[in-house]
This record gives structure tokens, sequence and C-alpha cells, in this order.
């Protein structure tokens, strides 16, 4: 299960997604997420869809990657959904499974629990294809020039986008590490999957102590092989990737700069009986 | 070789106090070594023996307690000489995992010389000549943590082989390995030695890794027991035990078929030489 998870998981390719300069990208997301929460109806929640689908097109990774890397945020998505269709009791009654409780389904009900859905759906597909077409050093890279106006308020940036760095480089390591330590204790006849919460809990214990001691250990001797690659902070550091924007950043940005204003004036004017389900939320 | 000394200790000791007993224990007593420009050194010692103290203070990372170490000329003791002598000598540690720091190949690659701010071009350049140099080229866009074992000991060494190094020092890295990638780091070592004139510190416990240097230094017990070729060094059997440590197979065998009768060197170290031996001794039989 925990395998599954592919989150700042990186796919190496050549796309025009690939290419677009990391800052950008973090930008163009931000923008899609602020246009996905102001969208209103079904036309323009469709058109965010369409994006995030063209945009998965063109990063050339196949959807059933991405699939398995959503696989477990579908089954929450679809937990959501649910309670959505059972909370909402406005607009018409569909179905009335028990008549003597006050307990419906409404046709607003199952639309809000769609558009949520997709919303979701949208929003992942979307903001995972950043961490998928980018390097996790050129994201963390890219949030430090992002927020080095932050330097002024002497914060330490660059000791925040490495510390990102190397957790994003060792999640891979210490879940490997969690599972041999989850075999070791079995075989040592620790029991997880049964008894009260408490004792499950209780359980946990010899799990995460070996954990957090080799986390410890880790750390110790990566400060070393660092210190012997003459590490010394951000101070006269240089990047082999210089990033640059040129004009395909400008473009991307730029359309989603247009993407967003659609949506405001498809979700926000009155265009008339134009649209099916006009704000059903 | 001649007498170009890059690395030298005199009279190094370095010690430290044990929290339990209060007492001062010493990692490394009297050590008094050189180790020349393109040599082939092998240190070879059994578990706490000392040996691995011998890497960090190599390159500065610790300060002899007292005695100097010297890297070309520069005192490590100093902390204005920490980053010069880091960039002439490099380490490689033996957990291949706890050295990376970069997700992506060429990126941890880059990570040495983008700390010494070289220009991105030249970067870009060493970053590929360092990876074709462990050949590890095709596999510069690769994940690192999919990598198998042998190959990310592999990418560590290139990370050190991008600084430019005048010498290399490799702390037992192959002891996390199987013999797979014992293979694969071993040969990468000897050909940065032999092709490219690379200085190499190659610590170990496996005497048939040993067996590929020039020179053989033993330590025992914080001291240097033995410092003389590999031949001299696994001739002498008693040493060796004494030591705790094992003569490789193949030498036994050879010592063995010697003491038997038969005209084989008793000094025999790789399957090659053996196979000359037993093909000389056939064709006179």
């Amino acid at each position: 299960m925990i395998r599954d998870i592919t989150i700042g998981q990186y796919f190496p390719g050549n796309s025009y997604l690939h290419k677009l300069d990391p800052r950008a990208k973090i930008v163009i997301t931000f923008i899609y997420i602020v246009a996905l929460f102001l969208c209103k109806n079904f036309f323009s929640l469709l058109l965010l869809l369409t994006v995030s689908v063209a945009a998965v097109l063109i990063s050339r990774i196949s959807f059933r990657v991405i699939l398995k890397g959503m696989k477990m945020i579908l089954l929450i998505i679809l937990f959501t959904a649910v309670l959505q269709v059972f909370y909402n009791d406005k607009g018409t009654v569909l179905w009335q499974p028990f008549p003597r409780w006050d307990f419906v389904i409404t046709d607003s009900g199952v639309f809000s629990a769609i558009f949520l859905s997709v919303r979701i759906v949208a929003l992942i597909l979307f903001s995972s294809l950043l961490t998928y077409t980018t390097s996790p050093t050129m994201l963390t890279d890219a949030i430090e020039r992002l927020l080095s106006p932050l330097k002024h308020l002497h914060v330490n940036v660059h000791a925040l986008s490495m510390m990102m760095t190397i957790a994003l480089r060792f999640i891979p390591t210490l879940i490997e590490e969690l599972n041999i330590i989850i075999s070791a204790q079995k075989a040592r006849g620790a029991d997880l999957d049964s008894g009260s919460l408490t004792k499950r809990a209780k359980a946990l214990i010899p799990i995460f102590v070996p954990l957090f001691v080799s986390a410890f250990r880790r750390a110790y001797e990566l400060a070393f092989a660092m210190e012997c690659r003459c590490y010394n902070g951000d101070n006269g550091r240089t990047r082999m990737k210089v990033m640059k924007l040129c004009l395909r950043d400008y473009l991307g940005l730029l359309a989603s700069i247009a993407l967003t204003a659609a949506v405001i004036v498809t979700s926000y004017l009155d265009l008339g009986s134009l649209f099916l389900f006009e704000s059903v939320i | 070789m001649g007498n170009d000394k890059l690395i030298s200790f005199e009279n190094v000791s370095f010690s430290y106090s044990d929290e339990s007993s209060e007492e001062i224990r010493y990692a490394l007593k009297d050590i008094n070594l050189a180790i020349h420009r393109g040599e082939f050194i092998a240190v070879l010692g059994h578990n706490g023996s000392g040996k691995s103290t011998l890497a960090k203070l190599s390159n500065s990372i610790y300060a002899p307690s007292s005695g100097k170490v010297f890297v070309e000329g520069m005192d490590t003791s100093d902390p204005e000489n920490e980053f010069p002598i880091r960039k002439k000598v490099g380490v490689v540690f033996q957990n291949p995992d706890n050295q990376i720091v970069a997700s992506i190949v060429e990126e941890d690659v880059a990570f040495g010389p983008e700390n010494l701010g070289i220009p991105p071009a030249e970067i870009r350049q060493r970053v590929d000549e360092a990876l074709r140099a462990v050949d590890m080229y095709g596999y510069r866009l690769h994940e690192t943590h999919r990598l198998s074992g042998g190959q990310k000991q592999r990418v560590a060494i290139a990370g050190m082989l991008a600084m430019q190094p005048e010498c290399l020092v490799l702390d037992e890295p192959t002891a996390m390995l199987d013999p797979m990638g014992r293979k694969e780091v071993m040969s990468i070592v000897r050909s940065l030695n032999r092709e490219r004139g690379m200085t190499v510190v190659y610590i170990t416990h496996y005497m048939e890794e040993a067996a590929l240097a020039d020179r053989v230094v033993i330590i025992d017990n914080s001291r240097i027991a033995a410092d003389a070729s590999p031949k001299q060094i696994f001739a002498d059997q008693a040493l060796l035990s004494r030591c705790g440590l094992a003569v490789p197979e193949i030498t036994q065998i050879a010592y063995l078929l010697n003491k038997m009768g038969f005209s084989v060197p008793p000094d025999i170290l790789t399957e090659e030489e053996m196979i000359q031996a037993i093909q000389t001794v056939s064709r006179s039989g």
C-alpha cells in the first residue's frame, strides 16, 4: 500500500511540461488551483478538467501511472462523495430509502457530490503533474528562488530548500527501512494486526523507535558525506541547471491566467440559461 | 610515483573519551604513513582496528589529537585549510544510501562541484565525465533510490570525481554490497588508478581486494602492524593471524600446494596467477 504512493516521484522526459521552468510551473499550478476554487458551474469545471487531461497528454506520462498514484485518494474521494450525497437535502427528492426517517437523496445532493469529486480529481491530476515532470532538486531550487524575497526577513530559504531536497530523497529509503523493520519485528513475534486500538498503537512503538534511531544515524552520516563534498550552505554555491524564463514559460503563464479569466466569466457573470446545472452549490 | 608525497601522517594519534568508563581510548596511535601520488594503497584491519578513523583524518573531518596530517603540505588541523583539503581528498563511505543527497543521479553528482562554485557549463561537463568514468552515464536521469548497491556506490564515487580530487579515500566501500556490486566497485576503482593515475587509499577487510593494491598497510590495535607489498604481506601467515586476518583463499590453496611438494609459488594472489602456475606444473610434470 505504501509503495503505491507516487507523490514526489519524478518521471524524466522531454515534453513541453518537462521543459517549462519549474518556477513557472509552480505559479501556473497555483493559478490553476485558484481557478478550480473559483469555478461555480459544470461548464467551467468541465473546462478545467479538460485542461487537466490535456496537460497529462502533453506530459506524455501514461494515465495508468497517474491512476495508480491516485488509487488511495480515489477511495477517499468516493467516501466524501457518498457523505456529500446524504448531507444535502435541498432540491427535488429522487429517492427516500427509509420512509420513516428524514433521510433523502436529492438531485442537488447528487450534483454537488459529482461536482466535488470532479473538482478534487482535476486538482490532483494537475498538481501531481508538477512533481511528475520536475525533478525534486529542480523543484526545491525553484521554491528557493520563489521564496528568496523572504531572505530580507532573515529567513534561511536555502536551508529550507535543502531540507526539502533531503526529505524527498530519503522518503523512499525510509519507507523501505520501515518495511524491513516491520518484517523483523513480525519475525520476532510482534502482533501488529489484532487487539484493541490502544494495543495496536502500542505495538507501533517497537516499529518507530528503531526507525527514528536509524534516521538519526543516517542524518549523522549524511552530514559527514556532505562536508566531504565541501557543502557550506549557499555560500558561493552555483547550480548545474540554470533557470531562465523564456517564451514558453510566459505562454504557459498567460494561458493559465486566460483560463482563470474564462472560469470567472462563466461562473460569476449571468450568461442566462446557457449552461445547465448552474449554481448547484 | 617517486617521492611525491600527497598525504602524510606524522606521529598521528586520535583519541576519544569513552563515556562509560571515562578513560581515554585510542582509535589510532603513533601513525606514520606517507601516501604518494599515483599509488594504490589498501588499508587492512579487522573491525574496530581504527582504520575508518584514518579516512576521516585524511580530509580534515577529524583533526588528530596529537601529531599532524598534511595534504600537499597543508595542515589538516587548521580550519582555514578545510575546504582546499576536501577538494584534494575525496572520501567515499561505506553506506551508499547515506551519501547520496539528491534524488536524481546527475543532480547528486553535481552537488560537489556546485558547492565549489564552478560555472554551470563546466559542472555539466565534469558530471558527464565523472559518470562516464564509473560507467554510469546511461543512468544519469535515473532515480538514485532505484539503483543497486554497487551502482549507488559508483554514483557516490562519481560525486567525488566530479570535484576532481587528487586522491580518493574509500572507507570500506564494498562492505554493504553483494558480490556483484563488490566486483563492479573494485574494477572501477582499479581502472581509475591504472588508467587515470588517481591516487587511491582503499580501506577494507576483504583480503581479495587488498591483493589488488600496490601496497598494503595493516592496522591492528590502533597501530600500523605492517606496511609492504601484497605478496610480502600475504606470505607472512604469522603476521596475518596475529592481526586477526585471514589469507585470501587462493593464497591459502597455493601455500598448501607448495607444502605438499608441488612447484607452485606460495604467494599467489589472483586466479589468473594460479591458472598459470598450474599450467606450468602440469606441462613440466
